[in-house]
């Protein structure tokens, strides 16, 4: 009986620790010197480790930190935090938010005692105030309990769409730029000028499909944007493999926000209705993304929306 | 200021007995219920086999606020019913329409987009030229489809009407530019409660008669639009009309064959 209490006990201690082991896997990759990108996993949204699917990290420079997204729970947030912390002693000075979507920036609050500025979009604030109510309801596993609107930490600073805002982070310079609707209405890229490193959001999904929830007219046109701008080195997207060709990696992106702006135009103009086209458009490359099922549908709904009254 | 939109929304769009007050748990069913006896009295509901009639809906929503339904009428129904009713359990204005079709006209497919707020049965329940209810119901996950902002659609104006008919002339999908405001949005932009305005009724008619005519609400989507499908070709030329609330608005169109098609006649 001892034994197996002695057993249950160094088990019991084993899973206890694990949390902190955890914390010790978060894996970090240094695209290029300085800038460091933790992986998502290509999970879908309600999946368990859902609120680890974002490429999410940090810029080192010679004065402080800028964390750029911050993942899809204060435990991520805090696991990315103590990975800062292991490699720089500077402070955090800036968080910045490259969209709304739970999963890039419910880890915010662990970055409040750094107290750093927060920066998005213009238009951040008002999503954030809108998407309320659903996070603390879809993902209240995903804050600290009680999950409360405290821990939804909105920008304190803001960049207007077609503007462009510089941080200093000494050595290196951010360029911010935020877009107009495109895939959400709040969309914003970090170019480090130091490395030529584009952080896109999720204005770039690589082998993740794209998850439409601004405009599909927006988007193609940002992706136009995106490609006349001197070219990156490094890219790192919001879902999918790092690379240093930015045309290529939008170019699946581009062909199938292209194929759904066509297909469902066309379906409508033939009078079809909104689960018609959700059948039909698009149904040929179903095998050439991840998480098809979960994402395409939505997306053809959107775009039908959109195009019903162009 | 939204408490009060939230009380006078049901209050607006449905019977005051149909209050979200007298809504019971939804795990109960809102329409075993209440629904039933307040919409039928005791009237007996047969529930019929998908080649009688058939409601497909998604069973996960790709859009809460624009969940497209449609409802299949097979040969022993098309042209012998005179009303089918949409009822979304869950929902805080269940009875998401009431259609009055024309017996003889076969048509054999409606198609509708709906507001779902949550987790529920969608229920068609059609009554036949002999008097007979019979039901079909459909389960859709979806969550928050009555309190979601405005959607992205750019283009048109308020009151705009579209024809879109298929090439054979035997379907027609008819649109109509109206924001269909359930009273549970929040402007995006202010935080302000966006005020229930939407389209309380329907009414398209062929070759001058009138081939269906619906009671709507809160529960359709925004950009009202119903397709209908018939056996045969329809009769033009075709008449659309919609009146709102609270500003009791009419919208109406009329399309006089194909050669209107591309143009897409307005108001």
């Amino acid at each position: 009986m001892k034994r197996l209490r002695r057993a249950l006990l160094a088990i019991t201690c084993l899973l206890s620790a694990m949390p902190a082991m955890g914390g010790g896997e978060f894996a970090l990759a240094e695209v290029a010197p300085g800038v460091f990108v933790h992986a998502g996993k290509p999970l879908p949204l309600d999946a368990p480790g859902h609120d680890d699917i974002a490429n999410i990290g940090f810029i080192v420079g010679s004065k402080c930190v800028a964390v750029i997204d911050t993942g899809g729970s204060l435990r991520i947030g805090r696991a990315l935090r103590a990975a800062i912390q292991q490699r720089s002693r500077l402070p955090v000075c800036y968080v910045i938010d490259t969209h709304v979507h739970v999963d890039h920036v419910l880890g915010n609050a662990a970055f409040k005692a750094d107290k750093p500025s927060f920066i998005g979009s213009d238009l951040l604030t008002a999503a954030l105030v809108r998407s309320r109510e659903f996070f603390l309801k879809q993902y209240a596993a995903d804050f600290d309990a009680p999950a409360d609107a405290a821990q939804i930490v909105a920008p304190d600073r803001s960049v207007a769409p077609g503007e462009t805002l510089s941080l200093d982070l000494g050595e290196r310079h951010l360029q911010l730029r935020a877009w107009p609707k495109s895939h959400t209405d709040c969309d914003l890229t970090v170019f480090d000028d130091k490395t030529r490193t584009l952080w896109t959001g999720d204005l770039l999904f690589v082998q993740r499909l794209p998850a439409l929830d601004g405009s599909v007219k927006g988007w193609l046109g940002v992706i136009d944007e995106l490609l006349k701008l001197p070219a990156p080195r490094h890219i790192v997207p919001g879902h999918g493999a790092v690379g240093s060709d930015l045309a290529a990696m939008l170019a699946p992106e581009r062909a199938y926000l292209r194929m759904l702006e066509q297909g469902v135009r066309a379906q409508i103009a033939a009078g079809k209705p909104m689960d018609a086209a959700i059948r039909e458009v698009g149904a040929s490359e179903k095998g050439t993304w991840l998480l098809w099922g979960e994402t395409h549908p939505h997306n053809v709904a959107r775009v039908y929306q959109e195009l019903e009254w162009e | 200021m939204r408490r009060i939109f939230l009380l006078i929304t049901p209050l607006l769009c449905l019977a005051p007995a149909l209050a979200i007050g007298d809504s019971p748990s939804p795990s109960v069913g809102a329409w075993n219920s209440y629904l039933h006896k307040q919409l039928y009295g005791d009237r007996e509901i047969g529930e019929v086999d998908e080649n009688y009639m058939r409601l497909d809906g998604p069973a996960n929503t790709p859009d809460p606020a624009s969940t497209p339904l449609s409802l299949h009428l097979g040969k022993a129904a098309a042209g012998k019913i005179k009303q089918v009713r949409i009822i979304i359990d869950n929902n805080p204005s269940p009875l998401a329409a009431t259609m009055d079709l024309k017996p003889g006209v076969p048509i054999d497919e409606i198609d509708l987009r709906v507001r779902v707020d949550r987790f529920t049965s969608v229920r068609a329940i059609a009554e036949d030229t002999d008097g007979r209810l019979e039901m079909r119901s459909t389960w859709i996950n979806a969550a928050g489809g009555c309190s979601a902002p405005p959607s992205a659609a750019g283009g048109g104006q308020l009151g705009d009407i579209r024809f879109r008919p298929s090439d054979d002339n035997k379907s027609l999908l008819v649109s109509l530019r109206h924001p269909n405001s359930s009273g549970f949005q929040i402007n995006p932009v202010s935080g302000d409660p966006i005020p229930p305005h939407y389209v309380r009724h329907i009414k398209l008619s062929a070759g001058g008669q009138t081939i269906l005519e619906a009671d709507t609400g809160i529960s359709i989507a925004e950009n009202p639009s119903v397709r209908i499908s018939s056996a045969t070709a329809l009769a033009g030329p075709i008449r659309f009309e919609a009146e709102d609330l609270p500003t009791l608005k009419n919208y109406s169109a009329t399309w006089n064959g194909s050669a209107a098609k591309a143009a897409g006649t307005s108001k």
